[in-house]
């Protein structure tokens, strides 16, 4: 088998004193979708910072594409070909949907290709369509979902990291959020995301972790987590018999 | 007035509004993306006034190449301070930038000093002299340049936020800039950029400043910073466009204001409008919202550290061999250290509102005047006796300058600052314009010294004494509290004072009494002053004061008593010790601020 797309490999990471990861290894195959699920406060979002460079491993790597990335600074590893959903989106509010899309194509210099993928993007998202000039704080949660996740697509990526896609969306827009999201990975992009909310993720997930306190306290593919009912208990928090 | 005069205030107040709006764009791209009030901005204004006296008057360089290289110094300048004094501090507490940007003014306006002596120079405009009639009024080809300068550079700035890559980097950078480097957005590129951008505009402002008066001096870099930032608040912080219309809108009321009131006036305007905006409408003119803006708890605002402990025996040696400094024989360095003294008392009253209670005040010298009239005046017009005008003046200052203060209390950080700032110079502007009671711009004269039991103390020892006892007093006194039920309460309230106000605790009347209990410090330390100096007028007591006293209390370790006494002895008497280093006070203020920031944010003893 091929190397991994992503891997992260025995990372150890701290705020301040106190250790968030032990010894954290886990990797995405290029084409997968891989989910991180978890109770909060396990290490979920701390994962996607270690990988985006927004906070450094005490040690331990992480590789992408066979390049180490850990310890690059933020805006290299992007380059590198990574996206982001942030955690609770972060959109550029007081600017336009537009803009914000275009924000996303920042580290690309072909105005055409940037056009076409601009259609291209809003064919994925029609609802963006006649929100464009709107300011994007002004949208709604669901929307501003989308336009985070196609703000992402926007730089080409071939991995995009997403911090709970879902959170405060009403149930009908987690379902076609979560659509979106196997659309994007059959077109290609690889798929990273923290999910606290297990059984939908698993649904279009092909394999899944479990993070726990810090430690990956079960992994496999997502169809056999989801028949797992120890995943029950891990995600609402209880412990996981290993 | 006829319309002519009045065309004229207008012309003059769009002018200076077009300067002001040069600064404070600035200050509000810097603000926007480093969340950081740049204190030396005005330091870079007068380094730029500078390079277009010396194109002009010494290169003989003409108009068109002067601008060119003004431009120029002032943004490598701004880069300079951004890459090697603000960007090591990315991770330090809130505060840390902020102070360091106050010690590169004081750095950068010595040096100015040094190299261009402190007197002022003439910088005549090179333009011809022509004068336009309008309507009764006239305007001139200066005018004209500055307004053109003022409209293009919005112009420009416009087309780089909208139109260009870093502009648009710039713009989410300030908006969100973990988001922004998750766009791929080189944050520390567009930093640097900004502080290029706005050092260039602010050194362009001070030169135009300088045509326009024809007259510039190493002491203008204050009033422009207080100026920029007035500006900056009255239109929004960070809101670009908000700074230009507000940088006009203080143009034009200073302007009027002089019209109507005359000069003295001018100040007192651009500050009762900032507390104004402060208070009523705290994002600015243009923003619909009325909350403060988020600015961290007060708590993380100041750096954190443990307090060494001393022990009781080391203080009590300390302080008896304090009692014994008289009898080096010197009657300089009695006042010396008397001086050093009265700093302690100011530091202490300081250390106490920043670190305890976590308000970092940078008003401070206000109280010290207050005290010192209240005093002076009592004793004069009254004929009170000194000792009791000094305590009455302690009373009076806790009673002013609590009520003074008290619009700041439910602000947090920089606001608190920037209040504060503008409460001590309104504090000195209604000293010069109240000529009924403080005899104005004359000062007030033959002071009696000071007396205990109605025995005038007039050799240095005793007066040294005086203050000792004084300093001691209040020393003991401050620990006394700070180690009880109230001290608790203060340091909670710095930590985080939602959540005391969530706990039932008043928080206001806290910080009142906290205002009060330092008040009457201070106030005793301007009053003991007034009587030692005999002579004071509304600036005796200035800004560098409260800078000064603020690195004092950040020395010693903020919060921390002993800290506030060692900080000033250290910093107001060793330079004095050694004769030599007199001249360069500010350069050592500033590099000692500078350093500590660095180095040892703590302060020397740790906050506490
Ligand atoms: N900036 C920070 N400073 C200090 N501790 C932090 C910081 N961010 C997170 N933590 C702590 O690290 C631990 C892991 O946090 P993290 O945000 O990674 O959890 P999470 O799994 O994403 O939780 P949630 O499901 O609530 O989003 C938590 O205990 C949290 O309190
Ligand atoms: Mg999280």
């Amino acid at each position: 088998m091929s190397r991994p797309l992503l891997e992260l490999d025995k990372i150890n990471s701290f705020y301040g004193p106190v250790q968030v990861h032990f010894d954290l290894s886990l990797h995405v195959n290029a084409g997968e979708i891989v989910c991180l699920l978890g109770g909060n406060a396990s290490g979920k979002s701390t994962t996607m910072k270690t990988i985006l460079g927004l906070m450094r491993p005490r040690s331990g790597t992480v590789t992408f594409d066979g390049q180490v990335i850990s310890g690059l600074e933020t805006p290299r590893i992007i380059r590198a070909g990574i996206g982001s959903v942030p955690e609770a989106r972060r959109l550029f509010g007081a600017m336009t949907v537009r803009e914000n899309l275009l924000m996303g194509a920042f580290i690309r210099n072909d105005a055409a290709g940037i056009r076409d993928d601009l259609a291209r993007v809003l064919g994925l998202f029609p609802r963006l369509h006649e929100r464009l000039g709107q300011r994007a704080g002004t949208l709604s949660g669901g929307e501003q979902q989308m336009v985070a996740m196609a703000r992402a697509l926007m730089g080409r990526p071939r991995l995009i990291c997403m911090d709970e896609p879902t959170m405060g969306l009403s149930p009908r827009f987690v379902d076609v959020v979560l659509e979106l999201i196997a659309t994007i990975n059959r077109e290609g992009v690889s798929v990273f995301m923290v999910e606290q909310n297990a059984s939908l993720a698993l649904q279009i997930a092909h394999r899944g972790y479990v993070l726990q306190t810090g430690r990956i306290a079960l992994s496999g593919p997502a169809a056999t987590l989801a028949r797992d009912p120890r995943i029950r208990d891990a995600y609402l928090g209880g412990e996981v018999a290993a | 007035m006829n319309w002519g005069t009045w065309l004229d205030y207008t012309v003059n107040g769009l002018v200076i509004g077009n300067i002001y709006a040069l600064l404070a764009v600035g200050l509000a791209l810097i603000f926007g993306v480093a969340n950081l009030i740049n204190f030396a901005h005005g330091s870079i204004y007068t380094v730029g006034a500078y390079v277009g006296w010396v194109c002009i008057t010494h290169l003989h360089l003409p108009l068109l190449l002067t601008v060119p290289l003004v431009l120029l110094a002032s943004a490598v300048l701004g880069v300079a301070i951004e890459r090697l004094a603000l960007r090591p501090l990315h991770n330090a507490s809130r505060i840390a930038p902020l102070l360091a940007t106050i010690g590169i003014s004081l750095v950068l306006d010595q040096v100015t000093q040094l190299v261009f002596t402190p007197n002022p120079r003439a910088l005549p405009s090179p333009l011809p002299d022509w004068r336009f009639q309008i309507g009764g009024g006239s305007i001139g080809t200066l005018d004209v340049l500055i307004l053109a300068v003022g409209l293009g550079t919005a112009g420009v700035l416009y087309a780089f936020l909208r139109f260009t890559k870093l502009g648009w980097a710039v713009r989410a950078t300030a908006q969100d800039m973990d988001a922004a480097k998750q766009m791929g957005v080189d944050t520390n590129r567009v930093n640097m950029s900004v502080f290029a951008i706005a050092s260039a505009l602010g050194g362009l402002s001070g030169m135009l400043v300088g045509m326009y008066y024809n007259n510039i001096d190493p002491g203008m870099s204050f009033d422009a910073t207080l100026k920029g930032v007035v500006a900056q608040i009255i239109g929004g912080m960070g809101n670009v466009p908000g700074a230009i219309a507000g940088s006009l809108l203080l143009g034009l009321i200073e302007s009027y204001g002089i019209a109507l009131f005359g000069t003295s006036y001018r100040n007192l305007f651009a500050f009762v409008l900032l507390i104004l905006i402060l208070i009523v409408r705290p994002n600015g003119l243009f923003s619909s919202a009325k909350e403060t803006p988020p600015e961290p708890m007060t708590g993380s605002f100041v750096a954190r550290g443990k307090p060494l402990a001393i022990p009781r025996p080391v203080l009590v040696a300390v302080a008896v061999l304090a009692v014994f400094v008289p009898f080096v024989d010197s009657d300089y360095v009695v006042q010396t250290a008397t001086n050093a003294l009265l700093y302690g008392l100011l530091a202490l009253s300081l250390t106490l509102v920043a670190g305890t209670v976590g308000m970092v005040s940078l008003g401070h010298a206000g109280l010290l005047a207050i005290g010192a009239y209240a005093s002076s005046l009592m004793a004069i017009e009254l004929g009170l006796p000194v000792t009791l005008s000094i305590a009455l003046a302690g009373v009076v200052t806790a009673v002013i300058g609590t009520l003074l203060v008290f619009p700041a209390f439910r602000m947090r950080g920089h606001y608190v600052s920037i209040a504060t700032l503008a409460i001590g110079q309104i504090v000195a502007l209604v000293i010069l314009n109240w000529n009924s009671l403080t005899r104005g711009p004359i000062g007030i004269s033959g002071i009696p010294p000071l007396s205990f039991a109605g025995i005038p103390l007039y050799d240095a020892p005793q007066a040294y004494w005086f203050v000792l006892v004084v300093v001691v007093a209040l020393a003991l006194l401050q620990a006394r509290v700070l180690s009880s039920h109230l001290g608790r309460t203060w340091r909670a309230l710095r930590d985080d004072d939602v959540a005391a106000r969530a706990h039932g605790i008043a928080t206001d009347r806290y910080k009142a009494m906290a205002f009060a209990f330092g008040g009457f410090g201070a106030g005793v330390g301007g009053a003991v002053t007034a009587h030692l100096y005999s002579y004071i007028n509304h600036e005796t007591f200035n800004a560098q004061i409260s800078v000064l006293a603020l690195t004092i209390a950040i020395l010693g370790g903020l919060g921390n008593i002993t800290g506030a006494l060692l900080g000033s002895v250290l910093l107001v008497g060793l330079p004095e010790v050694f004769r030599g280093l007199a001249e360069y006070r500010m350069l050592i203020y500033g590099v000692v601020l500078l350093l500590l920031i660095r180095v040892r944010p703590q302060g020397l003893l740790g906050t506490a």
